[in-house]
């Protein structure tokens, strides 16, 4: 199988078995984080009346969810890294039910800000790390596709949801709704029993110690285990009780800052379109069930290609590369938003729903794809956690600013053409750096191979001439 | 002379009484004024009839009078006459029937309305002989979005019903409220602590408070406007706690037993592991103290050869 960038785990991955299993679990525990914010909008109009409130005001729900899930990340990470996966989701989903449970008792719009944004948005945090992070812990050699399948979670769950979630509210109203979301939301508790922490005894090697917080520990782990490369080793070193919290060393890494500066960019300009597809539609004189037939169009093709993305990102030809192959996706993203405004008539807009559907579904299955290529499964929990927190301020600013370029220019192709240019710019910097960056990783590995070769010669040596020693005081 | 200026002036005088007298006459008791005639707006209404029978609706406000026109291009044989006349709601209004005449290859039939109150609006009909009709639906303007589904609130809480008339539509004067079925409708009248109804130009609010399973049923917002009314329903149905929390209930056992099946599952699994674990680590300490003692035993050869 082709061969990823080198980390050494200290035992291999299962790549199967139950490991399909928690991608089934990870599958739903992510589709609840991305889709449960956005099927919630349906009862918006409803609750609005209620609380005799503005709509932005009742828009406020959805955005501190958002912001609460993606500030939970390095709270979600420093968890995982000390109790594993499975604990952090089970309460994450206890946490998001107990949240819509007592929100569905609700007296004021403030109660529904804290119960369903914060409560809930914290639940969701601690089922959207920890599923990542464990796909990274069961594979290695399958992971592109293991990702790939877990990410298709998002589109499947909300296809579910929003037609569920009319009906719940035709038959309950929202107060009933929200109770009987918070049941439903329990299933996340079911996805984080599937997690079963991986069996890091099973092993070809002698060493059957995982590397463990101890510092001490880890150096003799280290000094037993030569073949290592020495990059890795001094990794382990360093790393020691770091594992315990976050990993700040992470913002020395290069591929780190290469992906959170192009990430922080592209943000501005990712969920925007999926925000403002039917309203353009609309604009441009499409009756409303045409228009949600495309997000529907969008959603379907979204949901195919995710997984066939992990598929592709298998191959060995990607594989070894796979960092140019989410470089591309970034870049046909923008190219896909700048040539939007000449799409004509209804037509025209299907045939680019299509396309941004495919476009979005690649970048969404890579996104955590190619952050656990860089940094590794080791801190990839800290990695998610630190990313997460600082995307924060670019998806909660993203749809509105575009918002207000539409309502300044009056027309939504402007919007378009930045957030084209959003994606494009951070592709562009995504192929350039990378080159770069992996041009230097072969340069270390070289060197590193090069250094344990002469490390193991000259322990051979010592061993030969302490034998020479010992045999002449036996012989003398 | 005096004698023909007395008959002149006497002449004259009856002409004045006379002409006083017919105006003392005229004024006389007119029991309601006449609706202005001048102040009522004119509009014109055109329809072309293509073929199959044909409905134009019209949303009227205010009185107005209204010029509703015909027209039809005729059949392949076109008589130069032709009888047309005028359906109210399907009766035929009277002395209505006009002989229309063929001009440039069409024929027009046209009628002027007064449309001042409820019973005015309706529908009318021009008919070309039996062969082409027209329908023109006169209404106030209509709610378009109607809530086909139940408003659902619970018993103890109180509910808000919305009623909104398009914003392209003129604004009403004023809103209504009523609840009842088709045959009867009550008025509802703001009460503290039981009805609130909140108009805000284009909406209105009904706000019922300390909801009962009695207060299910059909509720009616009325929109008025200077000409007529229209109503839309709104269905409002008052359930208790317990229907939602079936469903919860059921799905909360659901879970619950998945997740002690999962744990079962694996607890049983890891069982059968240690047991075959604790078999396979013996062997591997053998097969490693079997090695170490080869490769001391080789090492100590080579210390031999060495020598």
């Amino acid at each position: 199988m082709p061969p990823a960038a080198a980390t050494n785990l200290g035992y291999t991955p299962p790549d199967g078995g139950w490991g399909w299993a928690v991608v089934f679990g990870a599958f739903i525990s992510i589709g609840f984080s991305y889709a449960f914010p956005k099927s919630l909008t349906i009862y918006f109009k409803e609750i609005q009346e209620y609380f005799s409130v503005s709509y932005s005001e009742i828009a406020w729900v959805s955005s501190v969810m958002l912001a609460s899930m993606y500030a939970g990340g390095p709270v979600s990470s420093i968890l995982v890294n000390r109790y594993g996966s499975r604990p952090v989701v089970m309460i994450g989903g206890l946490m998001v039910s107990a949240g819509m449970v007592l929100a569905s008792f609700g007296t004021t719009i403030v109660h529904l800000y804290l119960c369903v944004g914060v409560i809930g948005g914290f639940g969701l945090a601690f089922n959207l790390q920890p599923s990542l992070t464990i796909i990274g812990t069961y594979f290695q050699v399958k992971r592109p596709l293991a990702n790939g399948l877990a990410m298709t979670g998002s589109p499947v769950v909300l296809s579910t949801l929003a037609p569920l979630n009319q009906f719940l509210f035709d038959s309950f109203g929202w107060r009933g709704s929200f109770l009987v979301l918070g049941s439903i939301v329990l299933h996340c508790c079911i996805a984080g029993a599937l997690m079963r922490p991986v069996n890091k005894s099973v092993q070809p090697k002698p060493m059957t110690e995982p590397p463990q917080c101890n510092g001490a520990a880890a150096e003799e782990d280290a000094a037993t285990d030569t073949s290592a490369p020495s990059a890795n080793q001094s990794e382990m070193r360093s790393q020691g009780c770091m594992h315990k919290f976050i990993d700040f060393s992470l913002f020395r890494h290069r591929g780190f800052l290469i992906y959170l500066a192009g990430n922080v960019v592209m943000f501005f300009g990712f969920f925007a379109p999926v925000v403002f597809l039917a309203p353009y539609a609309k604009h441009q004189g499409i009756d409303e069930y045409s228009a949600a037939l495309l997000l529907s169009i969008f959603a379907l093709v979204d949901m195919f290609i995710r997984p066939a993305t992990g598929l592709i990102g298998n191959t060995k030809w990607i594989r070894p590369r796979i960092q140019y192959f989410f470089s591309f996706a970034v870049s046909y993203n923008g190219v896909c938003h700048l040539l939007c405004p000449l799409a004509s008539g209804y037509v025209g807009l299907v045939i680019y729903a299509v396309f941004f559907g495919l476009a979005f579904g690649m970048v969404s299955a890579l996104l955590f794809e190619v952050l656990m290529d860089l940094v590794g499964a080791h801190r990839f929990s800290s990695a998610v956690g630190l990313v997460t927190i600082i995307e924060c301020g670019p998806v909660l600013l993203g749809p509105p600013i575009s918002g207000a370029l539409v309502d300044i220019f009056g027309d939504y192709k402007y919007m378009y053409y930045a957030c084209g240019v959003f994606m494009l710019v951070p592709g562009i910097f995504f192929f350039i750096m990378h080159y770069y960056n992996y041009k230097k990783l072969d340069e270390e590995r070289r060197q590193s191979v090069a250094v344990e070769m002469r490390i193991s010669e000259e322990a051979v040596e010592l061993k030969m001439s302490q034998d020479y020693k010992t045999a002449h005081e036996t012989d003398g | 002379m005096s004698a023909s200026w007395m008959q002149l002036f006497f002449q004259i005088f009856l002409l004045l009484v006379s002409c006083r007298h017919i105006n003392t006459k005229t004024p006389g008791p007119t029991p309601t004024p006449l609706a202005p005639v001048s102040p009522l707006t004119t509009e014109v209404r055109s329809a072309v009839f293509k073929g199959e029978s044909q409905t134009e609706k019209i949303e009227l406000t205010n009185p107005v009078s209204l010029t509703l026109e015909c027209t039809w291009a005729g059949n392949l044989n076109k008589p130069p006459n032709i009888t047309g006349y005028w359906n109210k709601d399907g009766d035929e209004i009277e002395n209505s029937h006009v002989t229309v005449q063929v001009e440039n290859g069409q024929y027009n039939l046209k009628r002027e309305f007064r449309i001042v109150n409820k019973e005015n609006l309706g529908n009318y009909s021009c008919m070309f002989g039996n062969e082409a009709q027209i329908d023109f639906i006169l209404t106030a303007p209509q709610i378009g979005e109607v809530r086909d589904k139940p408003v659902v609130s619970y018993t103890g809480d109180f509910t808000v019903i919305l009623c909104k008339m398009e914003e392209t539509k003129p604004k009403p004067l004023n809103w209504n409220w009523y609840r009842g079925n088709n045959t009867e409708k009550i008025s509802i009248n703001a009460q503290p602590e039981r009805y609130e109804i909140k108009n805000e130009g284009w909406t209105t609010k009904l706000k019922i408070y300390n909801l009962s399973d009695a207060d299910s049923g059909l509720y009616y917002c009325e929109a008025a406007y200077a000409i007529s009314t229209t109503m839309s329903p709104v269905k409002l149905k008052v359930i208790t706690f317990w229907e939602p929390l079936k469903p919860f209930i059921a799905i909360l056992i659901e879970v619950i037993v998945l997740v002690a099946a999962i744990l079962l599952y694996e607890r049983s699994q890891s069982k059968k592991n240690s047991v075959a674990e604790t078999g396979t680590n013996a062997d591997h300490t053998n097969t490693l103290t079997q090695g170490e003692n080869s490769g001391s035993e080789g090492s100590s050869s080579m210390r031999q050869r060495k020598v």
